[in-house]
């Protein structure tokens, strides 16, 4: 076979396997949804809500529970990607990565930071409190977060295409947040404290982007996203859920309480889900480009309307449907434009 | 010498002035002492790929492998530092920069 036809054969192997662990990212993105709202009606956590509403009021009730919720999800995924690293016999490179600090520790902790009590606590109130399939499409406005960060911190430029995405993702932003508050205030109750873990979640996922690249470009992502994770244990259950402890709330004993087989069960189910949907994420990104990565990976709002149809029968209301459309075609937009990568990749 | 820091400050490091894939797995499988075997042999091939997509390694020559030194009949690539690959090995403190 001469050298031209290699080239093809290498490059559509790259692009096929990319192309599926995008879609797998997607998929696993979207199931995440399911555990994340059914873990809420599950002991001991509607019991935990009952306590804390009952002392402390509902809104205060529902932070409290999330970050139970938040922390143990965090436990889970650390295990799955444990497992998942000491089967790849990486343990060896993680604790050469670890002892980095300068240039890539600090950056999976400051992610940590804002993807662990920003955008996931964010997401589990959210789903908490408004539902599955609006958490799931309110975070779909997180590029426009990364997209504006980039050029602030790093001066990249946003190009005109960029910008008609932008514009498109935040009019489906406005249409998912617009069009569940108008309705609530008609009927006199707007669950703010849902819509604020909307916001959390779009902002968090997007400020974690930006800075987790800084530290997993010159690491491996499979290492780096652990270290990320550990980063996120570290701080509920060092530092989070002892000081709720100390102010009184009943962390520690519905955390001994969640060692039930059917809540243990979806805990776990939200930790492999959640773990390798960015284990995938990252797989693709060399093999078709961060851009292409990033866009088919957005489908998990599609997915976990799906999936939440399917497995809850709740139909979501219009406005989730229309906005989270604009959502996904203004990030089509957006990513579309990056072929800087694809090139390289065919290598002519 | 035993390798001590990530694999890929190491491939950084190797790809100064370019090298082909093969001879980086191989360096790298020589220094990293639980890094041996077919599997970490791909996975380290793995890690220069997403360097290169990165932006941080550029493919400046394909040539194919007729002899079987890394996989007979597949493709073989000389990778070579580009300059963002020269900063964000700063960041790193490595070396030679």
């Amino acid at each position: 076979m001469d050298l031209q036809s290699l080239k093809r054969k290498e490059h559509q192997k790259r692009v096929k396997k990319g192309f599926m662990w995008a879609l797998f990212c997607a998929v696993l993105w979207g199931l995440w949804y399911l555990p994340g709202t059914a873990v809420w009606v599950l002991n001991p956590f509607d019991q935990m809500y009952s306590e804390v509403a009952a002392s402390s009021g509902d809104g205060v009730a529902l932070v409290i529970v999330a970050v139970l919720i938040t922390a143990l999800n965090a436990a889970t995924v650390i295990l799955a990607l444990g497992v998942w690293t000491g089967v790849l016999g990486k343990f060896g490179e993680m604790k050469r990565t670890a002892k980095e600090f300068h240039p890539c520790s600090k950056w999976f902790f400051l992610a940590s930071i804002f993807g662990g009590p920003m955008a996931i606590l964010g997401s589990f109130i959210a789903m908490g409190f408004v539902g599955g399939a609006f958490a799931a499409v309110a975070a779909l406005m997180y590029p426009v977060v990364g997209a504006i960060l980039a050029s602030k911190w790093y001066g990249e430029k946003v190009t005109k295409r960029a910008f008609i995405g932008i514009i498109v993702i935040i009019l489906g932003g406005i249409t998912i947040f617009g069009g569940g508050v108008l309705s609530e205030i008609g009927s006199g109750n707007v669950l703010w404290v849902g819509y604020l873990g909307g916001l959390m979640a779009a902002t968090g996922w997007g400020i974690e982007g930006a800075i987790a690249g800084k530290g997993l470009d010159i690491a491996e992502p499979d290492v780096g996203l652990t270290l990320r994770f550990i980063g996120e244990g570290l701080i509920w259950w060092i530092i989070a859920i002892p000081m709720l402890a100390i102010a009184g709330f009943p962390m520690i004993k519905y955390a001994i309480l969640a060692f039930e087989p059917l809540t243990l069960m979806v805990l776990i189910f939200a930790g492999i889900t959640f773990g390798f949907c960015y284990v995938s994420w990252y797989k693709s990104f060399p093999l078709i480009g961060v851009g292409r990565g990033q866009g088919i990976g957005n489908l998990y709002g599609l997915f976990a309307v799906i999936f939440i149809f399917l497995f809850f029968g709740d139909v979501p209301s219009w406005t989730i449907l229309v906005g989270g459309a604009l959502c996904l075609i203004g990030s089509t937009v957006m990513f579309s434009e990056d072929t800087g990568e694809m090139e390289s990749l065919r290598g002519d | 010498m035993a390798g001590n820091r990530p694999v890929k400050f190491r491939i950084l490091e190797l790809c100064g002035s370019g090298k082909w894939n093969y001879e980086i797995v191989e360096q790298i499988q020589k220094e990293y002492d639980d890094l041996k075997g077919d599997f970490h042999r791909d996975s380290i091939n793995f890690d220069i790929i997403e360097l290169a997509s990165g932006g941080m390694l550029e493919d400046v020559e394909v040539k194919v492998d007729e002899e079987g030194i890394y996989k007979k009949g597949f493709l073989l690539h000389k990778y070579v530092l580009t300059d963002f690959g020269r900063i964000r090995a700063a960041d790193a403190c490595l070396m030679y920069v």
